[in-house]
């Protein structure tokens, strides 16, 4: 049962990616809501798997790779819901749930059998750690479908708005500046984790490597957006550029760079 | 702030080196596996790249920049903050309003909190100017995690030490560990690798028995003893039936046990577990991740020159001579991780860790709103002003503005 639940939302959020961008394409206001109302349908079975298999596990499923994409996919989600909420940012739509669909086909690949949760994994620090990991990652990816978004209106239209290419900008700045808070806790609290199960702070090990790499890509990111003479187009460039690097940080290293987080 | 986005580029660059390039594998390891360019590799030291000269003097010049930057930026927010609001009240407009318009914008900023400063004819609202501090805090964040960081991985002193049930260590400045017992699976058949220890000090201070597992270490004084791996030692009851005398030997490597030197066993290794086929032949488990459910002793049996290899199990017994052997169930043991730290390292960083997501916090989400707001139009100043203009923008585009 909870497999059909999981494959039922994959498939809405395929049908919703479809049905947005045919509405993009040909302009029809009616294929969007179509497409809207597919996808909240999807998050509602998404968040559905996601609650009854936690309870299901009997912990938070954020374990193995196939959770933490799943959940991933469901930040993603849950992130483009909010801002299209608070800010009215339908145009987000278009970039972002594909990105939600291909997300969460990736966790399809992977192993979806429930283990149970291996010795070094039982911490308080488990949920902090992985949670703010998921929301980061999800929040930078977004980001970069805000800058694809940017790069594809002010390329098309001869006078792009130019309102609304600030709004992108800022909204970009504002997805990175919640992941970067949020990947500085991922970093920090498992700092302070693996103090408590390897007996240091930092080993130096592949995924705590990237994921300052990944920091410093988006520090360096923060600095540059806060130039006077910043150039909008360049930073939308740079964040579509950095999303290849966070999806290194999140499944490449786990795969190509074996070490102390290589949990399956 | 241009040199230290190239410190950070440089330190991203070296990083994806140091990760890509086993790191600190011995000389032998690099000219196997990169037989071409082994010797630059090594030249260049990047086989040791995170404890490399260039990798610490680049963590050096990002502290010196952070330190500068820090200073600047205090400097500066301080001398700004004094004519903050009388310099946005002179600001013209931005965007013209209606008289409705005004007044929307003014309902809007109150019901967002924002505390209302009159220069005349002119309103300054502000909100959260405290996070005009936030950069600071966070750069100052950042310098004090490199440092305290540096401290706490370079300055504890770390010993590993395996201990076996009922013994204890001695550490040379007379801190005793004693280990109670040890456990790799509970009693529902779960891995948990938990050990029952006691830490005293040379002052006579002593902890409680307490349990230490993954993630639980023992803390006490400046010392904090971890579970780090296992291991599982034979155990075997030797007996001379002439005396009567008698003794239980615990084997973590291979041994002879013999009373005359000649005569006698060798143990050789335990195993987990074996498989016993249609022929009766055994083939041995070499590994397991748990508990030994099936154990077997390797054995040679020694008798007037002669060598026999023999397989024994647990509740069994051998007589050679006049020595009896009786094989006891195997004894499971911890390998523990035992750290000397300085006092207020590790609690320093962590402070430096609290200070940064505050820090970080204040930067992003206590952003300061400044609008200078007249009966013509209003203007919003800060140094992210996009969010309160976007704001407004919506909430005049709502009311048909």
């Amino acid at each position: 049962m909870l497999n059909i639940i999981f494959f039922a939302a994959l498939v809405l959020y395929f049908a919703a990616s479809v049905l947005e961008f045919a509405g993009v394409s040909f302009k029809k206001d009616k294929l969007l809501k179509a497409a809207w109302f597919v996808f909240l349908a999807g998050f509602a079975l998404h968040t559905v798997y996601f609650v009854a298999r936690g309870v299901k596990a009997g912990r938070v499923p954020l374990a193995n790779q196939f959770e933490f994409s799943m959940a991933f996919s469901w930040g993603i989600a849950a992130l483009l819901i909010v801002f299209r909420a608070r800010l009215h940012a339908e145009w987000l739509s278009v970039a972002a749930m594909p990105m939600a669909f291909l997300v969460l086909s990736y966790a399809a690949l992977k192993p979806m059998e429930i283990t149970e949760l291996m010795p070094a994994l039982k911490s308080t620090w488990f949920v902090f750690h992985i949670g703010s990991a998921m929301f980061s990652y999800s929040a930078f990816v977004l980001a970069g479908c805000v800058g694809l978004r940017y790069l594809l209106l002010s390329r098309r239209e001869k006078e792009p708005d130019a309102l609304k290419l600030r709004q992108m900008d800022f909204l970009s700045y504002r997805l990175i500046a919640l992941g970067f808070l949020l990947l500085t806790v991922t970093i920090l609290t498992g700092a302070i984790w693996a103090e408590q199960a390897w007996s240091s702070f930092w080993t130096w090990d592949p995924k705590e490597v990237w994921a300052l790499i990944t920091w410093i890509i988006y520090a360096v990111y923060l600095h540059l957006h806060l130039r006077k003479n910043a150039n909008a187009k360049m930073l939308a460039w740079y964040v579509v550029i950095a999303v290849p690097v966070v999806l290194f940080t999140f499944a490449g290293v786990n795969t190509l760079m074996p070490g102390l987080h290589s949990y399956g | 702030m241009r040199f230290g986005i190239l410190l950070l580029a440089l330190i991203a660059l070296c990083s994806v080196v140091g990760s890509v390039i086993p790191q600190e594998r011995g000389a032998a390891w690099y000219a196997q596996n990169y037989t071409a360019i082994h010797a630059y590799l090594l030249m260049l030291g990047l086989d040791h790249v995170f404890r490399g000269w260039f990798f610490v003097a680049l963590l050096v010049l990002l502290c010196v920049n952070l330190s500068l930057c820090s200073i600047a930026r205090i400097r500066s927010v301080v001398k700004a903050g004094e004519e903050l609001l009388p310099r946005t009240a002179k600001l013209p407009d931005a965007e013209a309003l209606t008289a409705d318009g005004v007044e929307l914008v003014r309902g809007y900023l109150t019901s967002i909190r924002c505390k209302c400063n009159d220069f005349g004819e002119v309103s300054v609202y502000s909100k959260n100017l405290f996070g005009r501090y936030g950069s600071f805090i966070t750069h100052l964040a950042i310098l004090l995690t490199v440092l305290f960081g540096a401290a706490a991985l370079y300055s504890p002193t770390v010993i590993d030490q395996s201990c076996l049930p009922g013994e204890s260590l001695t550490m040379t400045d007379g801190v005793e560990i004693a280990v109670r017992d040890f456990h790799i699976e509970n009693e529902l058949g779960e891995l948990d690798f938990e050990s029952v220890l006691r830490v005293k000090l040379p002052d006579g201070r002593e902890s409680d028995w307490r349990a230490v597992s993954v993630n639980h270490p023992l803390s006490f004084g400046s010392y904090k003893i971890y579970q780090q791996t296992y291991g599982t030692a034979g155990s075997i009851t030797v007996r001379n039936t002439a005396n009567g005398g008698e003794d239980v030997f615990t084997l973590t490597e291979p041994c002879f046990l013999t009373a005359d030197g000649v005569n006698g066993l060798w143990y050789e290794a335990l195993y987990p577990g074996y498989v016993r086929d249609a022929d009766g032949n055994f083939t041995l488990i070499t590994s397991t991740s748990g508990s030994y459910n099936d154990p077997v002793y390797q054995l040679l049996l020694a008798s007037d020159g002669e060598y026999t290899p023999v397989l024994a199990f647990p509740g069994e017994d051998l007589t050679v001579g006049e020595m009896q052997y009786v094989f006891n169930a195997p004894v499971e043991y911890p390998g523990l991780r035992i750290k000397h730290t300085p006092p207020l390292v590790n609690a320093l960083l962590v402070f430096a860790f609290c200070l940064m997501i505050a820090g970080l916090y204040i930067t992003f989400f206590m952003q300061p709103v400044l609008v200078k707001l007249d009966g013509e139009g209003y203007t919003v100043s800060g140094l992210k002003p996009e969010g309160t203009r976007m704001e407004i923008r919506l909430l005049l585009e709502q009311k048909g503005e």
